[in-house]
Parts: C-alpha cells; sequence; structure tokens
C-alpha cells in the first residue's frame, strides 16, 4: 500500500489555529488553562493534552518582518526512534506509514519523549510513582478514533480553511510540494525547500517551507540517536548471547564437575 | 564435626533482603529489556515494584554499614586486594572448577579469587545500576535527552555485566558440586571445619591460630 501523508505548506497558513481545536475536538483532548503573555501564540507547548500546536514566529527586520508559522506536531518518522525504544509496542507502525498508539500498553517508561529527534512525546508521568503515560499525535489513527481506516482525512487536515494542510498519498504529496518550492524560489525565495522528504527515513507530514528549517525552529538534520542503534541493535542482542553462553558454559560445568567429584568419591571409598 | 562461623546472622539477613530485591529488580527490568516480555510491563505497575525494590535494594547496604562500618570497609578492602596468590588460583580454575584435580588449587584467603570477583562486580555494577537508575528515576526531562539516552544504555549494559556474573554466583552457590557448603552457610552461618580448610585454606589457618593465640 502506498504511504499516505501530511502535506503542510507554511506559506499558505494564516494560524487560524482551527486545526488546534480540531484536534482536541476530535481526539478528546482537554482544553488547558494558559496565561494571555502578549503573544496569540497559545498555550505554551505541546502536552499530554495539546497534540498539534502551531508556533509562531516573527523574523527579519528592517521593517521587512515576516510572520512565520510552524506546525507542531509528531513528524511521523519512518525511521522512528520512539517506535524503536518502545519496549511494550506500545508505539507502532501504521499500515499506511503513520506512527501510531496503543495507550493500553503504555508502561510510562518515557523512552520514546528522550529519544524523539523531534521533542514530541509528552507524559503526564508522576516523577515519584512514575505511574502515568505518554500521549502524542497519531495522525487520527488512535483506537476508536481512527479517520484514517475509515477514509477520511485527518481531523485538522478536514478542518483547514486555506489549503494549508493537504492529505493523500506521500508520493503525490512529494509532487505536488516539490512544484510549490519551484513556484516559491521563482518569487524570490531562495531558501524555500520541501522539509521532511529524506530525513529520518522520510516523515509522513511534510512542510513547504519558504526558508531554511532553521528559520522555522524545525531541526536541520533530525536523526535517530547513535544511542539508540548502539542499545537496541547491539547492546540487547549482545546481552542475549551473554545470557546464553554463560548459561550453557554453567550447565556444562556443573554437570562436568558432577560426574568428576562423583568418580573421585568412588574411588576414594574403594581405595578404603 | 567441627563447625566455623562464616558469615553473621547481620550478613545473611541482609544478603537475603538483596536477593529478594535483585530477583524483582531483574524480572521487572527485562519487561522492559525484552520487547518479548513488554506486555508484563503495560500499565506501569512493574516500574512501582522496581523503584520499591530499589530503594529497599540501596537502603539495607547503607543500614548494615551504619551497623558494620568496620566490618563492611574490610569487606571492601578484601574485594580490591589482588596479588600474586590469585594467580595461583587463576592458573588452577578451569580445570578445578570443572572437577579434576590436575593444578592443586593453592590455599586461598576467606574470599577466593572467583569470590572476590563477584564482590567486585557487586560494588562496581551495583554503584553503576543505583546511579544511572536514579538519574532515569529523578532527572527525565531535567537532564539533557542526549545524558538521558546515554544513562538508560549504560544501566543496561550494567545489567548485563551484573546479571551475567549473578548467574554464575547463583549456580556455584547452589547447585555446583564443590561448593557444597556455600548455601548452607549463607542461611545457617557456618561451615565445617573440613570444608574451611579445604577452600579457604589460609583463612582457616588465621582463625584457628588467632583462637588457639
Amino acid at each position: 500500500m502506498a504511504d499516505k501523508a501530511i502535506l503542510f505548506d507554511a506559506t499558505k497558513c494564516t494560524a487560524c489555529r482551527g486545526c488546534q481545536v480540531a484536534c482536541k475536538s476530535w481526539n478528546e483532548r482537554q482544553a488547558v488553562d494558559t496565561k494571555c503573555d502578549g503573544t496569540l501564540e497559545n498555550p505554551p507547548d505541546l502536552s499530554n493534552q495539546t497534540w498539534l500546536k502551531m508556533e509562531f514566529r516573527e523574523e527579519g527586520n528592517n521593517g521587512d518582518l515576516r510572520w512565520l508559522f510552524t506546525r507542531r506536531s509528531c513528524m511521523h518518522c519512518t525511521e522512528a526512534a520512539c517506535v524503536k525504544v518502545c519496549p511494550t509496542g506500545a508505539l507502532f507502525y501504521h499500515p499506511d506509514g503513520f506512527v501510531s498508539y496503543a495507550k493500553e500498553k503504555c508502561s510510562g517508561c518515557g523512552y520514546c519523549s528522550q529519544f524523539c529527534p523531534f521533542n514530541v512525546p509528552r507524559l503526564d508521568t508522576n516523577r515519584v510513582t512514575g505511574k502515568g503515560t505518554m500521549d502524542k499525535c497519531t495522525a487520527c489513527t488512535t483506537g476508536g478514533f481512527n479517520r484514517i481506516d475509515n477514509g477520511l482525512p485527518p481531523a485538522c487536515v478536514k478542518t483547514c480553511p486555506t489549503g494549508a494542510l493537504t492529505y493523500g498519498d506521500r508520493d503525490e504529496l512529494i509532487t505536488t510540494g516539490r512544484a510549490r518550492v519551484q513556484q516559491l524560489m521563482v518569487q524570490g525565495h531562495t531558501n524555500a525547500n520541501l522539509y521532511g522528504e529524506n530525513v529520518v527515513g522520510g516523515t509522513h507530514v511534510l512542510y513547504v517551507l519558504e526558508d531554511s528549517p532553521s528559520v522555522y525552529g524545525l531541526v536541520e538534520n533530525p536523526e535517530v540517536p547513535v544511542v539508540a542503534t548502539a542499545w537496541q541493535d547491539i547492546v540487547k542482542p549482545a546481552g542475549y548471547a551473554v545470557a546464553g553462553l554463560v548459561a550453557a558454559g554453567l550447565l556444562l560445568n556443573v554437570m562436568v564437575a558432577r560426574i568428576n567429584l562423583l568418580r573421585k568419591a568412588k574411588k576414594e571409598k574403594e581405595g578404603k | 564435626m567441627q563447625e566455623i562461623e562464616r558469615y553473621s546472622k547481620r550478613a545473611r539477613v541482609q544478603h537475603w533482603i538483596v536477593v529478594v530485591c535483585s530477583l524483582l529488580l531483574a524480572i521487572t527490568g527485562l519487561f522492559l529489556f525484552v520487547h518479548l516480555f513488554g506486555s508484563a510491563a503495560e500499565g506501569g505497575a512493574s516500574r512501582i515494584i522496581h523503584r520499591v525494590a530499589a530503594v529497599v535494594f540501596v537502603a539495607v547496604p547503607v543500614i548494615y554499614f551504619m551497623l558494620n562500618p568496620r566490618r563492611t570497609l574490610e569487606w571492601i578492602k578484601e574485594a580490591f586486594t589482588w596479588g600474586k596468590a590469585d594467580l595461583g588460583w587463576a592458573k588452577a580454575a578451569p580445570t578445578y572448577y570443572f572437577g579434576f584435580d590436575i593444578i592443586p588449587m593453592p590455599p586461598q584467603e576467606r574470599s577466593n579469587s572467583g569470590q572476590k570477583m563477584w564482590m567486585v562486580v557487586v560494588i562496581t555494577m551495583g554503584i553503576v545500576l543505583v546511579v544511572s537508575g536514579g538519574i532515569m528515576w529523578f532527572g527525565k526531562g531535567l537532564v539533557p535527552p542526549g545524558v538521558f539516552q546515554w544513562t538508560v544504555f549504560v544501566h543496561d549494559l550494567a545489567f548485563i555485566v551484573g546479571g551475567a556474573m549473578l548467574l554464575v554466583h547463583v549456580i556455584l552457590g547452589t547447585i555446583h558440586p564443590r561448593f557444597s557448603e556455600a548455601l548452607r552457610s549463607m542461611i545457617g552461618g557456618k561451615v565445617s571445619a573440613h570444608y574451611a580448610k579445604d577452600h579457604h585454606g589460609k583463612w582457616y589457618d588465621r582463625i584457628s591460630n588467632g583462637k588457639a593465640g
């Protein structure tokens, strides 16, 4: 099956935040009490209850101010560090390529939150007992709230009034995105680019940007942490090998020693 | 037959409490380590057991140290005292542990070289596991993610080293025919004079002379 994706065209976004509301509404997330600190940007950060949030940035000088909007949510990596380190299989790949999540399986360990290169998974765990769970965007593939398997676009895409968010086959969206980037370049945005096409195996949320990812507060070269690979693919298999060899060695050792010492005891008896 | 005290009551109580904690820690840790057992960690109950066991695992040796500071320091010193005598053990050990008597095992101290190796692992890996575990418990979100990632890595690495040696310790101490009185001594505290002479010659000479003198 062809992978699906969400395309976010930052140049078409007006930051109405309809996507934020639709996300909360569909996924039954609570509103968070916040304080106004002089910006329309709200709530202050992603959380257990806020899976999608628009970030506002003011860029430029000399009266040439640009107001840039960044969509902050799960990037749905093809090579997802969170899936790699999740011990219980609560995080898993949806057949369409999204990083889905079965909350009832979460142990609350939080490894995902510490290994995600985009700092997306959020915990509500108690610091002392460790009890709690993680939450994040599942691209509307959460069990019971699954729009994707029912042929619907994610709630954020459905509600977007300007066409900044589109949903479809990932290949087609890449073609659309590239064309749009070309157009932006012609218009003079020389740093325009399509973000997410190749990083971390290719993300399932693609960004059309009129400037470098870092200007939008996006990680330029997100990677699955080296530690994750060393830990999961080297140390753990080595651990199994060590345990197996030690167990087998001990079994052999005890058996041989038993035979030898019994033989010795028998000889001593006969000697007497 | 004459019996010699090898482990004080306090030492034995400490040992068995640490045994229970270690097993709980290892099992609940494996729920997260082995993805096949991951379903056992769902809901997070095993992570609470891990934390409670960890607190006892740290508290009991600390209490033992406060009650018996001199004995504890002696024990630590013993673990890190290595010399030429250990070479003799290393030469004899491979055949000796398989039940052969090709190379005679030289007389050993209160702890033989193998036991000292285990003591070193207990002390070093114990510290590494407690410190890294503490960071994982209290430092999540406070330390940079990169630090947390390496901490988990180190925690698992120390578990592999400590766990492998724990397997050796358990098997040698319980069912290995060479060490027929090891388990008995950790339960009742005493070994026969014959066993002490045979396995810990230097120690036996020292304490029997001490008694005589």
